[in-house]
């Protein structure tokens, strides 16, 4: 019998008087002990799936035809109560974020023993003893004491596996695990992805894998359903449907994603993004069309039926065979920079935060950047890497002046930044600019675009005019490639996508010298990073900047970057040319965040996934 | 945890000495610079201008306002806080016959607005996304406009006046005894076992306690339900209902506890206000307790009293607040840091 299955399963939103569907007419069969990859970009509709397992779905949105079969049994059809008896016993959930997914106020204990006792263990000691052994399964290291504490004194690595534990606790027959490692550090991914496979092997558990990773899908699951816009363009067994992709999405989206071993060579760039809900109504034919490099006019006029490629393969698009012909070009780097003449340069940096320890405490410091030292070329896109702690960001927040070094000097074009003076303030501001993570909170939500980029032309006695302001704004929003009418617009009716290129424009007002960049692309879909690199890359052939590039996403790093930094706690350990730093790590904390990259090509192992 | 509660209470308990120094010297000033002379009225009307001033330098009044301060100080460390002009008795016994009957009234009334703030919070959430939300909602604003002593006027001539169904002066019966042993009239009615004192004294708490109860309850109210709001958006809850949890098990073991802690943070500040709302609901049921012998000092411009009382609610506010803030400990492990 299979775990589950689903048949036509279609989930729709109200949009004001219309009905569209989230999710269309998906059909997929998952046998017991195997593992089903979804696999999408933001807006494909993967989460909704597993929401409509637990018939939990967000305020407006409503399964409205086909079948969800639960080893034979359609959940949708079947009595709440009856729905949510199976609910943490035989269908269990792995969530995105596990610091949140734990309730603060209660031990890890507390947990544990109330999901236990609704399993049906009697005995406060029986419950204890299994949470315990559970725990230990789920190699957590002393158990007991984990039982006393609470969420916020355990990693996020840690929460992770406790709420495993917790999930396997009842010996399901089905886990639905949604992006699972996408909140946690890179190092942190293949024990947790190994931890999954592991305990899904030993209970023999079918297991519905969420993720935007192709790489990893290809690494651990047995089928995968790429999903574009609430629709399955593509399924098939996981190896089989990356080494021979037969859609042009899941082949666009590889090419998106730059490479960890290959030569280097320009992203794929998909044009726009994903439809919203309220832009599908509009789209006739295929939801893809809009952005396909295959398209022609006959997909626009229905929708594209299934085809099977294979026995096992099946494809939603009409111009499969050509798929394999798109491709991108191998790429050169731009002209060397010119190392002997550091255009910034960073010598003994330090950085204590004092901790205070109360009123009858000694104080103490801690250092959150110790003794660094590099230097930035003219031109020169230097990476930053690094696990979440480590220092990346202070390091950031050092250079444009946020906080004050506790010792050491920044020379930035023969002077010292770090001497406080009116002087260096404004040399400062003109030269360094910083791009934040996070544009939803670093853009202002009741100003303008055009008062946005342009906030630089504010700084200074000289207030440029209106006029001025609103030239600038249009030669920005030209150089980022985005349509003039955004000017009048507030940051809130922007994608975030587009968010992320107005705060780029921002720093780029007056072109600054070097731009320091913090995770700028981490948190947003595949296609929408490879517009946003290759935009970096155009920028800086016609404009002319350093860039300091805080990443923690190895590839990323290799396809943007010449030269790389990495920080662990607070220290640059290794440093060097890319190709030769990735090529021949020689810090083991270099060499734990290579490996934890799963490798290029779909048929590879991935030992870490692999060993006990 | 109870160390770091210790830690705490430590903690507040030095940083209210410096307040107390302030708020002493700024009841010390305000007061002196009132234009009323302790001298003359602490004198027959008869009294000559000679006498008065001799009075005045009896009282140290000719002294630098500096120097009174510092007498006044070290006299209230010694608990002498100056006899009380127009009672002639000590400021500090005054206080201490009638705090007991004012914290009984406020801790009856803190009981209320607690069971009326939870219950009404539970109830307003259970009322989310039905029709009945819009009414609730209404009448919770409604509610949270009306003051203490509006309350105390309604239901006295509702229940008292209208219905006669409770007293409404004073703390007990006038034709029953008032045993005096710790000063909290229900506990010495108890330990002298006279149930009909403890009766009597009872009914007379009932409209009080309630005005103050029902005029602070509101904010609890809605706080709780807002508080509730937010944590049902929090991922354990959705974590919770994916694990099959039921709803009931949900709000009373996951969500509850965790908006218990914003309601319990505004609940400190309302019960440091409920203390000084005992006032106006004292004088309006004629309650002996702090409030009335504080209107009676104003009105008679009875100076050392004035000053025993405000710092009275000063120290009363002060001790809510470390209570509140040890609870606070206890129900927040984030902050049981060492």
């Amino acid at each position: 019998m299979l775990a589950l299955e689903a048949r036509d399963l279609t989930v729709s939103a109200r949009i004001g008087a219309a009905t569209v569907p989230a999710i269309r007419a998906l059909s997929f069969q998952l046998a017991p002990g195997k593992i089903l990859g979804l696999v999408g970009e933001s807006g494909a509709g993967k989460t909704m799936v597993g929401r409509a397992i637990a018939q939990l779905l967000p305020p407006g949105f409503a399964i409205t035809a086909g079948a969800l079969l639960f080893e034979g049994e359609d959940l949708l059809t079947m009595a709440p109560a009856r729905r949510r008896a199976l609910l943490g016993r035989a269908i269990a959930f792995i969530p995105q974020a596990p610091m949140t997914a734990l309730n603060p106020v209660l031990t890890i204990g507390a947990q544990f023993d109330e999901h236990l006792a609704r399993l049906g263990l009697k005995s406060r000691n029986a419950r204890r003893e299994r949470a315990i052994a559970m725990l230990t399964a789920a190699h957590l290291p002393r158990a007991e004491d984990l039982l006393t504490q609470y969420p916020h004194q355990l990693s996020g690595g840690m929460c992770q596996r406790a709420l495993i534990a917790l999930a396997f606790a009842g010996n399901p027959r089905l886990v639905v695990a949604d992006e699972p490692t996408t909140a946690l550090d890179v190092t942190m991914h293949p024990p947790i992805l190994h931890l999954i496979a592991e305990m899904q092997r030993q209970h023999g558990t079918a297991v519905i894998f969420i993720t935007h990773d192709l790489r990893l899908a290809a690494q651990l699951c047995d089928d995968v359903i790429v999903m574009y816009a609430g629709r399955a363009v593509e399924s098939g067994p996981a190896r089989t449907v990356f080494a021979t992709p037969a859609h042009p999405y899941t082949r666009c989206l590889q090419l998106a994603n730059p490479a960890m071993s290959a030569e280097r060579r320009t992203l794929y760039v998909l044009p726009d993004q994903m439809p919203s809900l309220v832009q599908l109504q509009h789209i006739a034919g295929c939801h893809f069309a809009p952005r396909c490099p295959l398209v022609t006019a006959e997909c626009h006029r229905e929708e594209p039926p299934q085809v099977a490629v294979t026995a096992v393969h099946t494809v939603t698009c009409i111009r499969a065979a050509d798929t394999f012909g798109i491709s991108t070009a191998g790429r050169s780097f731009g002209p060397p920079a010119l190392l002997e003449q550091p255009l910034l340069r960073v010598e003994n940096l330090s950085k204590h935060f004092a901790i205070s320890r109360g009123l009858f405490g000694a104080a103490r410091t801690v250092a959150a950047v110790n003794d660094v030292s590099f230097t930035i070329a003219e031109n020169e896109f230097v990476a930053l890497v690094g696990e979440s702690g480590s220092g990346k960001s202070t390091i950031a927040r050092l250079l444009v002046g946020l906080e004050q070094p506790s010792s050491g000097r920044i020379v930035f074009d023969g002077a010292d930044l770090t001497t406080p003076s009116l002087r260096n303030r404004t040399r400062r501001a003109a030269s360094l600019q910083m791009v934040f993570q996070d544009p939803q909170s670093a853009l202002n939500p009741r100003r303008p675009i055009a008062s946005i980029v342009t906030q630089a032309m504010e700084a200074g006695s000289r207030h440029a005019s209106a006029e001025d302001r609103l030239k600038r704004t249009k030669e920005l929003l030209a150089e980022m490639g985005m349509p003039a009418d955004i000017a009048a617009r507030l940051p809130g009716q922007l994608s975030g996508g587009q968010r992320q290129r107005i705060n780029i424009a921002r720093a780029l007002c007056r072109v600054p010298k070097v731009l320091i960049a913090d995770e700028i692309v981490s948190g947003l879909d595949v296609s929408i990073q490879a517009q946003l690199l290759s935009l970096l890359a155009r920028l800086r052939a016609e404009l002319g900047f350093a860039m300091l590039f805080i990443s923690h996403d190895l590839s990323v790093v290799r396809h943007l970057c010449s030269r790389v930094l990495v920080m662990y706690r607070g220290e640059i350990v290794e440093q060097g040319p890319v190709e030769e730093v990735f090529g021949n790590p020689q810090h083991p904390h270099t060499q734990a965040l290579l490996s934890s990259v799963p490798p290029d090509e779909p048929g590879a192992t991935w030992p870490l996934l692999r060993a006990n | 945890m109870l160390v770091i509660v210790a830690k705490l209470v430590a903690r507040r308990l030095l940083a209210a000495v410096p307040i107390l120094l302030v708020v002493s010297a700024l009841l010390f000033c305000v007061l002196r610079l009132l234009p009323v002379d302790p001298a003359a009225m602490s004198l027959p009307t008869t009294a000559t201008i000679a006498e008065i001033e001799a009075k005045r330098r009896e009282m140290g009044l000719d002294r630098p306002l500096p120097e009174q301060y510092l007498i006044w100080l070290s006299d209230a460390l010694h608990g002498n806080f100056g006899r009380s002009i127009q009672f002639g008795r000590e400021a500090g016994s005054l206080v201490a016959a009638t705090l007991p009957a004012t914290i009984q009234l406020a801790g009856a009334a803190m009981v209320l607005a607690a069971i009326f703030g939870l219950g009404g919070g539970l109830l307003l959430f259970h009322l989310r996304g039905t029709w009945f939300e819009a009414v609730t909602d209404i009448v919770s604003i409604l509610l949270l406009s009306i003051p203490e002593f509006l309350w105390g006027l309604i239901l006295l001539f509702v229940f008292g006046v209208a219905l006669h169904a409770l007293p409404f002066t004073g703390a007990v019966s006038p034709n029953l005894p008032q045993p005096h042993v710790t000063g909290f009239l229900l506990i010495d009615a108890l330990l002298v076992g006279r149930l009909d004192v403890f009766a009597s004294a009872f009914r007379h708490l009932i409209l009080p306690a309630l005005a103050l109860g029902l005029a602070f309850s509101p904010a609890i109210m809605r706080v709780l339900r807002s508080s509730l709001f937010d944590v049902y958006h929090e991922d354990y809850i959705q974590q919770a209902r994916l694990r099959g949890l039921s709803e009931r098990q949900i709000l009373l073991g996951h969500a509850l506890k965790n908006a218990a802690l914003p309601t319990l943070t505004l609940a400190g500040v309302q019960f440091g206000i409920l203390f000084s709302g005992t006032l106006l609901v004292e004088v309006i049921y004629s309650y002996p307790g702090m409030g009335n012998l504080m209107v009676d000092a104003v009105r008679n411009a009875d100076l050392p009293l004035i000053e025993a009382i405000g710092l009275t609610y000063c120290v009363a506010v002060l001790l809510i607040n470390t209570v509140v803030d040890s609870l606070y400990v206890v129900l927040n492990p984030k902050l049981r840091v060492r």
